[in-house]
């Protein structure tokens, strides 16, 4: 019992890392019908911003190494900031060089194009913090929390709670304030957008820098559990494509969902036979693809001829 | 304009010349290990100033055969591809009698060869993989020596350990899935047999995983009282964390990976005192590593890796003492000297007969101990269990 509620922690800490970065392939898929193949590398950026940030509160160099007394609540709040803006700025010049130009043309160069762009970013980032990787400590400490017998560590009750508050936020965004509501018409139609006095391209530029900084986000609140390191951003950003693929890629409940139900799925497999997780990851995947393949929460789409 | 060519033609010939004759005349010696990129990277980086703490201290005794020594120094950030390359360029470009190097056994694997072909001896002051010194052993001339900590011979001090200290002979042991933490789970499974016990989990993770609790929720329904880890630093430190997550502290035994600084970093200052490593040498040992140590953190403030810089000077001293008793550079000559050299005064020990035909490793079980993370730093370790270790126990 006591192992189930661990592997139950230690999933849903997890999954609400896949859920923020699914969350943001979410968004700039109903509004462009692209999304970033590089926002790995996003989380990279994120977490790295985020640890140099801390570094120059603390009045360290960007590339020394980091305490935990330099680690205050507040600091912490200074180094996400650091971890929204820098990424979301990225998310920008992301739109405007690898995706504006190739986006709604047939063919799939954008698919490229944002790899490309992703891996000048990890190039950047090695070259500036090196291949090693960073220790980050959590601004609640390192000691451990017991629930039911169970240990948490204290960051991934951040990440829980972080991701939650974000999700939460998001949704009611979409679903109850005017800019919503553009987003929404936009991802419905453009033209019809347009003609209805919406800026769509100020609504699809948003979609990049909220879809960029919340990758950022979730790199930043990863680090203190996994380090940060210039090779995390591929396994985690294509679980979390996994779970927007699983939950319904324009659904943006449903790739929450699938985010928590990829950390739980791999945690459970884990208790099993660890080397089984990717395994039945992708095994889900294709499951879901032959029965649902728009998805758990997905709306399939009719083409009215 | 012809006569400026002819110029500049005499010029670059005559700087030749002159280069060529410095360069004949200086003994030089290569480095080539991570010092920036893997979590070895700090083993490596402690072994380059050992490295060069040994020339410094070869040409204020007047040089080697009257020349003075050079060494050159190449990092390969911990890749194989890199690490040929700066093999290449050292013998073939930059003249290097001698190599010392490197610090991934996988880079060493890769690269084997060259060395061997162009008869330039090697010693190995960190990479641990068995096969390093093995793979040439039964051609007419090995020229791949070593002096550092075999995994094998470090395993066998963790499982004597092991087999003496658990009260239940219950043993566990849980690596990573690279050739480092496979090659260790092999290892351990052998010489635990050769005392007569069967591990009662054996469990993997992958490199990048974080959190191992439900492997050791394995071990622990194993009933296992003591936990051989074999993976490097942080590995080592994250599954220390999910021990601590799910409230099993069982004797941690790990190999000499976990002197690296991510350990108590990523772990933190308590959970990193909680595991016993298999070392070479600390800095406590004697004045002579004393003193070493304090030159080598003059370079590299903040060195936790003290071994390996220890068995870079000695690697170093070895083969001056070789090219001493060759009178030569040759590296044909210089292999053979190594094989015979006796009585060599170095950091860690005197070197009776460290090398033989046969046997390639200069260090072996018999010269490790156990040692420990305390307060920043890692210090010998001794018990009970520790003191009534006999040399019958070593088995491998």
């Amino acid at each position: 019992m006591v192992v189930l509620l661990q592997a139950l922690f230690s999933g849903l800490a997890l999954g609400g890392i896949y859920s923020l970065v699914a969350v943001g392939f979410n968004i700039t898929h109903s509004t462009t019908r692209t999304f970033n193949f590089g926002q790995g590398e996003f989380l990279v950026a994120g977490a790295f911003v985020a640890v140099s940030g801390l570094l120059l509160i603390a009045g360290k160099g960007v590339t020394d190494p980091l305490e935990q007394a330099d680690v205050s609540m507040l600091a912490y709040g200074g180094g996400m900031l650091a971890a929204l803006v820098i990424p979301g700025i990225l998310g920008v010049l992301l739109y405007l060089t690898a995706v504006r130009p190739f986006a709604g043309r047939s063919g799939l160069a954008w698919v490229m194009s944002t790899i490309g762009f992703g891996v000048l970013v990890q190039n950047t980032a090695l070259a500036i913090w090196g291949p090693s990787p960073m220790v980050m400590p959590s601004p609640l400490g390192g000691e451990v929390i017991r629930i039911g017998g169970a240990g948490v560590l204290p960051q991934e009750f951040l990440v829980l709670g972080a991701s939650i508050v974000v999700m939460l936020v998001l949704d009611t965004v979409m679903r109850r304030t005017r800019i919503g509501k553009a987003v929404r018409a936009v991802a419905e139609n453009r033209n019809a957008a347009t003609l209805m006095g919406i800026d769509v391209s100020a609504v699809v530029i948003g979609a990049f820098v909220v879809s960029s900084a919340l990758a950022g986000l979730a790199g930043m609140l990863v680090a203190p559990i996994t380090t940060a390191s210039v090779f995390m951003g591929l396994t985690l950003a294509l679980k979390a494509f996994s779970a927007a693929i699983v939950g319904g890629l324009d659904n943006p409940r449903g790739c929450m969902l699938g985010g928590f139900l990829m950390g739980l799925l791999e945690a459970l497999v884990g208790l099993w036979h660890a080397e089984l997780r990717e395994i039945a990851i992708f095994l889900l995947i294709i499951v879901v693809l032959v029965v649902k393949p728009e998805g758990l929460l997905g709306r399939r789409r009719v083409e009215k001829v | 304009m012809k006569k400026l060519g002819t110029i500049i033609r005499t010029v670059a010939l005559a700087a030749g010349l002159l280069g060529g004759a410095a360069q004949a005349q200086d003994i030089r010696i290569g480095y080539n290990a991570d010092q920036s990129a893997s979590a070895v990277a700090e083993l490596g980086t402690a072994g380059r100033w050992g490295f060069e703490a040994a020339i410094e201290d070869l040409n204020k005794a007047g040089g080697v055969l009257g020349r003075k020594v050079v060494g050159v120094i190449r990092d390969d950030l911990g890749t194989p591809p890199k690490s040929i390359q700066n093999m290449t360029e050292l013998m073939d470009n930059e003249g290097v009698v001698a190599v010392v190097g490197p610090a991934n056994s996988g880079n060493a694997l890769a690269w084997l060869h060259l060395p061997q072909q162009r008869k330039i001896p090697v010693v190995v002051p960190i990479a641990t993989g068995t096969e390093v010194t093995t793979r040439y052993s039964k051609t007419p001339q090995n020229y791949l020596f070593r002096i550092s900590m075999v995994d094998r011979e470090q395993i066998a001090l963790l499982a004597a350990y092991a087999v003496k200290s658990s009260k239940t002979k219950k043993i566990a042991i849980i690596g990573d899935t690279t050739g480092y933490g496979q090659g260790g789970i092999k290892d351990a499974t052998e010489i635990l047999a050769l005392h007569g016990v069967k591990p009662v989990a054996v469990e993997k993770f992958g490199p990048k995983d974080t959190d191992m609790t439900s492997q050791l929720a394995k071990i622990r329904d194993a009933g296992a009282d003591t936990v051989i880890v074999y993976a490097i630093a942080d590995g080592s430190a994250h599954t220390l964390k999910s021990m601590e997550k799910i409230g099993y502290l069982p004797t941690t035994l790990g190999s000499w990976g976990n002197l690296s600084s991510l350990l108590p970093r990523i772990a933190g200052p308590k959970l990193s005192e909680h595991i016993i490593l298999a070392a070479s040498t600390t800095e406590d040992s004697n004045a002579r590593t004393k003193s070493l140590g304090e030159r080598v953190r003059q370079r590299f403030p903040t060195m936790t890796t003290f071994a390996c810089a220890a068995q870079a000077y000695d690697a170093v001293i070895l083969l001056a003492a070789a090219m001493k008793a060759a009178g030569t550079t040759d590296g044909e000559k210089v292999a053979v000297a190594l094989e015979g050299i006796d009585g060599v005064q170095g950091v860690i020990k005197t070197y009776n007969k460290p090398f033989s035909k046969t046997d390639h490793e200069g260090l072996t079980v018999a010269d490790f101990y156990l040692a420990r993370w305390k307060g920043g730093v890692v210090g010998r370790y001794e018990d009970a269990v520790t003191k009534a270790l006999t040399p019958a126990d070593l088995k491998k």
